[in-house]
């Protein structure tokens, strides 16, 4: 299926198939785990179900009652959602619950929630008053070679992400994961402004003047490294 | 290219190189070596938009 067709029919469904995409994700990843324990209560699995079935009724909810009825059937999946975990609380507990799969759950819910309450897409509320006109032209272009600039910024971003996988204190865990992606995003921003400025007029400047700009951030570079020498050497 | 370029391209591949060897520190408990990585890292981006600034090229 075309990728234009693919958006065209997700825009035609409007609301509910943003919520419903986002809300199952969530599901699957936080609700669903609760049936697989090993004698969870009936009123789990029963609650389980049940949020699913609403998620996919918002949809006809929608289209029978408008947005009382995708709000109504929306509601019933996150209180059967939380009937679920306040049955098999077992399932929640920190020791069963690794720490990508809580963040992807809290990642989840929250566009579940920024699905349900602001939708990005929407229908054409009133296609005859829109205009098809030509594409609008760019005003500036990427030059040749300018890619290559983010794209190296990513991979060394991606290559950050490698490290510290193995670090088993939960607490350091998180730093490392937090400064890998604080070092990743400046690493990517760093390489985008290079590639910008390399289509900035460039005034002719004299050596001094060139030296007061860039010479304090080398000189700071240089005697970090005159440090790093010295404590080296130091063992 | 010009001498600038490079040179910021290499202050960012620097930045990186000290960045990893920050974190894998910063994994291993030695908190004073992952501070010294990141601080180099730090002033290695910073000293790349520097150089790479229009206003400070000939």
């Amino acid at each position: 299926m075309p990728a234009s067709s693919l958006f065209d029919r997700l825009v035609a469904r409007g609301a509910p198939a943003q919520a419903a995409i986002a809300g199952g994700y969530a599901w699957a990843v936080t609700v669903a785990p609760t049936v697989w324990e090993r004698g969870a209560p009936v009123i789990a699995i029963l609650a389980d179900g049940v949020g699913l079935a609403a998620l996919l009724a918002s949809a006809v909810g929608d289209r029978l009652w408008g947005g009382r009825g995708r709000a109504a059937a929306l509601w019933v999946f996150v209180l059967a959602s939380a009937l679920a975990w306040l049955s098999a609380p077992a399932a929640l507990r920190p020791t069963r619950l690794d720490t990508t799969r809580g963040l992807a759950g809290m990642a989840g819910w929250a566009l579940f929630a920024l699905a349900s309450a602001g939708p990005a897409l929407g229908e054409r509320q009133e296609p005859g008053r829109v205009v098809d006109d030509a594409p609008l032209e760019a005003r500036n272009r990427f030059a040749r070679g300018d890619v290559a600039y983010p794209l190296v910024g990513g991979a060394v971003a991606l290559g950050l992400q490698a490290v510290g996988w193995g670090v088993t204190s939960p607490e350091r865990a998180l730093l490392v994961r937090l400064v890998a992606l604080a070092a990743g995003l400046a690493i990517v921003g760093t390489a985008a402004e290079i590639a910008l400025a390399r289509h900035a007029p460039r005034a002719p400047r004299s050596w001094k003047a060139r030296m007061r700009t860039v010479g304090g951030p080398l000189l700071l570079l240089a005697g970090l490294a005159l440090a790093g020498l010295l404590f080296a050497s130091r063992g | 290219m010009q001498w600038s370029d490079a040179l910021a391209i290499a202050l960012v591949l620097s930045a990186g190189a000290a960045f990893l060897l920050g974190e894998r520190a910063l994994s291993a408990a030695e908190d004073m070596r992952a501070i010294y990585w990141l601080a180099v890292g730090v002033v290695s981006l910073n000293a790349a938009v520097q150089v790479a600034r229009p206003g400070a090229k000939a």
